[in-house]
């Protein structure tokens, strides 16, 4: 376990060494999201509410939306196609840690260092001068931030998975940029899924991708209430248990493939 | 005239000091704290065209900061420098026409397509006629064996193949200076071998004037009659590499393998009073004697008079160790 | 002139490049449009729940965004500065960059150029066409003219952010993640910029002159007379940013050579 919180604080300092990036990420999120406030407010247009949710909410959700992103976001994937590429995998596997937990780990160091200091002072600076809408209950804070652990989980599994996939196709940059953008698209990132048409929402109903944000986000802005929130935590642990299997079996027979090949 | 001028040429750098551990990160955020180190530190020589020049160090000492600041890439801190009658860091363009530069781990050629084309586009930067081109390059590359490489891909190419390439890129506009940094890193013995003999060649056929950097000794020994040492930024010897010999390598070193096991103080007696070093070889019952000049028949005697003997063997000292000597002793005045 | 035959020497080597691989280039070219139907998809699925935005109409809001596709396919064609902290930092290509005879910003475009990215524009005219003829707008001879003029106005707005972005890399430590994030504030050029508050379309106009890209130049050709002074200070605005860059990079790289790294 030691070696785990290492690598979490490791990739702390790292993250603290490049400060240009703190202060800029602070600025452009705040940008970023005013500049979301406005345009809603004119789709919005005076309407009290779409789809079941106010301009407020809207607004918070989207806040939220990017706030977790720099939470659950990470670039494994890309970070383990290029040590396949590169041929550092092999070393990397006579290791004597788990290469897939280890790349989750730093994944979630980077995340945490994300979430405290560049999302949450962004969030401080938004506030000051955006109507957000916050609630008040402690269990609803207790269920987002439940929710955004799962989160974390299912898009670090999305990425192993793609990343590992690697091992089989080796050039695949054009499959990685393509589900970041079907992650950005369908997870209810840019805007809620209730705003999509019927169909497609059934659609999305059979995958993870809303598990990852549109479940927290609908959560904090107190969109969902009583039993959709435990739903929509039940549907977040069972993606984070099934993801599991394809990244297990492909992991196996991607070993195996490098023992045979030589790395 | 010469080809390289340099004066009280120095280099500082501010290098970021950062603190420890997490909560020195975080105060990182706020205050760096800064050290200026002085990578270079007031050299000056002087390289006359058509010589081959070494130019050694440890890592660290300030060789690649002088070569980056010869070919214009930074700009000294204080200093004056004049290569082919210019100063590298003014007029860049114009300058970087009349020097050829190879870096040996970093590649100059497109990694993609076919060599010749990486040539072809060279030729079109460096604004090469046609007719010049053809002359010049047809006998770098017959110099350099390369012709049946022109038309495969960088990529494909063994690591030898890639630098002789290398080479020939860095030469197409035929400069009348050539920096080579380290330029038979990582190459095994018949590559280097060939590199070797082709700058000569191009030193002979065109007056090329070559400074070039190396950790190998034999590229030295082999290429050049002159060099310059740095050590924390200054010269610390600065002439032919002959004379650094005669200075510092002076006596021989004799290797006897002995038929049965001998002690060292036994030796020490053996040869006392002729300032003999005895140091225990590598291989068992041998002992290398490391002997002043002149001494060495009255070693030989005297050992073989009283030990049964296997072999001898009578060596000069290694230029490597006459520069590890230096180091280790620090400046040299010669 | 030798600048103009040194871009042509380069574009064929690169075009033998990407002849080898021919697959990837339609992978990649997909990818790319990927990324812009994100935006697409957003535009659609918002104007299934309302009518106007702010006075403005779905066509004519799709007409600035297929507008919007032309001038950044051509940035994204020889501008690929995404990896340059990265690739001529860190890596050291800058020193080769230096010891060459060629302005190093013109080498640097010239070697990361990606043709294929061209391909994007095609969308965007399809897009253009289609609300276009919705909107039934009226073209005139001269349009067309316009028009270039407005993209390669677009382009060096463009072009001046982002190699004034990568220059951070000469004075700063930093990776450049912020070039993800300044690509998301430039997509708010492509809405009109009189929703916003006056700070950000002060902002988008005067700092960071995304609405140059998008919202100002369209309304050109959406008759939209009351941004018409901003029309015609699209080129002007390229050239002071694209300028104002190139200012920025030579200074970064007199840094550079003041510092090595």
């Amino acid at each position: 376990m030691g070696k785990y919180v290492e690598m979490v604080r490791i990739r702390f300092l790292m993250m603290l060494a490049y400060r240009t990036n703190y202060y800029t990420g602070i600025l452009i999120y705040a940008i970023n999201i005013a500049a979301y406030y406005f345009l809603w407010s004119a789709i919005y247009g005076g309407k009290s509410s779409m789809q079941g949710m106010s301009l407020g909410q809207m607004t918070t959700y989207v806040a939220i939306s990017w706030l977790a992103r720099a939470f659950y976001f990470n670039n494994l994937d890309r970070e383990i196609a290029m040590e396949i590429r590169d041929g550092k995998v092999a070393v990397e596997l006579i290791r004597p840690y788990s290469y897939l937990g280890m790349k989750a780990v730093q994944g979630l160091g980077e995340g945490l260092f994300r979430l405290f200091f560049l999302s949450l002072p962004g969030l401080l600076v938004v506030s000051l001068f955006l109507p957000l809408q916050f609630p008040g209950h402690a269990k609803t804070w207790l269920s987002f931030g439940l929710s955004l652990l799962f989160s974390f989980i299912i898009f670090s599994e999305l990425n192993l998975l793609a990343g590992v996939v690697t091992f089989f196709t080796f050039r695949n940059e054009g499959l990685l940029r393509a589900k970041r953008f079907i992650i950005d698209l369908f997870s209810g990132l840019i805007l809620p899924l209730s705003f999509y048409p019927d169909w497609a929402q059934r659609a999305m109903m059979y995958f993870p991708f809303q598990a990852i944000s549109y479940i927290p986000s609908m959560i904090i802005t107190e969109s969902f209430k009583g039993a959709a929130v435990r739903d929509g935590l039940l549907l977040q642990a069972t993606w984070c248990i099934v993801l599991l299997f394809p990244i297990g079996w492909l992991w196996r027979a991607a070993k195996k493939r490098l023992v045979v090949q030589g790395g | 005239m010469n080809a390289i001028e340099v004066e009280r040429l120095r280099k500082e750098f501010k290098v970021h000091a950062s603190r420890s551990g997490l909560v020195g990160a975080f105060r990182d955020l706020w205050t760096r704290r800064y050290t200026i180190v002085r990578a270079v530190d007031d050299i000056s020589f002087a390289v006359k065209q058509g010589e081959i020049v070494g130019y050694i160090g440890e890592n660290g000492a300030g060789k690649s900061t002088t070569i980056k600041m010869l070919t214009g890439i930074l700009t000294p801190t204080s200093g004056r420098i004049v290569v082919n009658g210019m100063n590298p860091h003014k007029e860049r363009e114009k300058f970087v026409r009349t020097i050829g530069v190879v870096f040996g781990q970093r590649s100059q050629l497109w990694w993609d397509i076919a060599v010749q084309e990486s040539f072809r586009l060279l030729k079109k930067v460096y604004r090469v006629s046609d007719e010049q081109y053809r002359r010049h390059m047809g006998e770098v590359i017959e110099m350099l064996e390369i012709g049946p490489l022109l038309d495969k891909p960088v990529r494909k190419l063994s690591l030898g193949q890639r630098m002789r390439c290398e080479l020939a890129a860095a030469l197409i506009h035929n400069p009348p200076l050539l920096f080579l940094d380290e330029p038979t890193i990582g190459l095994d013995v018949l590559v280097k071998l060939n590199i070797r003999q082709f700058l000569k060649q191009l030193n002979e056929r065109y007056g090329t004037t070559i400074l070039l950097t190396t950790h190998d000794m034999s590229d030295i020994e082999a290429l050049c009659e002159r060099v310059i040492m740095l050590d924390e930024g200054k010269i610390i010897y600065d002439g032919s590499l002959e004379r650094l010999k005669e200075r510092w390598g002076q006596g021989k070193r004799v290797a006897f393998t002995f038929a049965e096991a001998v002690t060292a103080a036994f030796l020490r007696q053996l040869t006392e009073g002729l300032n003999v070093v005895w140091k225990k070889g590598e291989q068992p019952n041998v002992w290398v004697a490391h002997v002043p000049p002149g001494g060495v028949p009255e070693v030989v005697s005297r050992v073989a008079a009283r030990c049964a003997l296997n072999d001898i063997h009578i060596h000069e000292v290694p230029t490597e160790e006459i520069i590890r000597n230096i180091y280790e002793e620090g400046a040299v005045h010669g | 002139m030798f600048y103009v035959s040194v871009f042509f020497q380069y574009m064929a080597q690169y075009m033998k490049t990407k002849l080898q691989y021919r697959a990837d280039l339609f992978v990649e070219w997909l990818s790319d449009f990927m990324a812009q139907a994100v935006n697409l998809v957003f535009l659609l699925v918002v104007f299934g729940h309302t009518t106007l935005l702010h006075g403005w109409s779905r066509d004519e809001i799709l007409f600035i965004y297929g507008f919007f596709l032309v001038p950044y396919a051509v940035f994204g064609a020889f501008f690929n500065l995404w990896d340059f902290n990265e690739r001529y930092i860190v890596q050291g290509e800058m020193d080769r960059v230096l010891t060459r005879p060629l302005n190093s910003l013109f080498q640097i475009v010239l070697e990361r150029m990606e043709l294929e990215s061209l391909l994007g524009a095609v969308p965007g005219l399809i897009i253009m066409l289609y609300a276009g003829s919705r909107l039934s707008l009226s073209f005139h001879w001269y349009d067309v003219f316009v028009f270039i003029l407005l993209v390669i106005g677009g382009v060096l707005i463009y072009a001046g952010i982002f190699i004034s972005l990568a220059t951070i890399s000469f004075f700063a430590d930093a990776r450049t993640s912020i070039m993800p994030m300044m690509y998301n504030i430039s997509s708010y050029g492509r809405y009109p910029i009189d929703i916003y508050h006056r700070v950000i379309r002060y902002i988008l106009t005067w700092v960071l002159p995304f609405a140059f890209v998008g919202v100002y130049p369209a309304s050109y050709f959406l008759d939209k007379e009351e941004w018409y002074g901003y029309v015609f200070f699209t080129p002007v605005v390229g050239a002071v940013c694209f300028a104002v860059s190139v200012m920025l990079w030579n200074a970064g790289v007199r840094r550079y050579r003041g510092t090595g790294s």
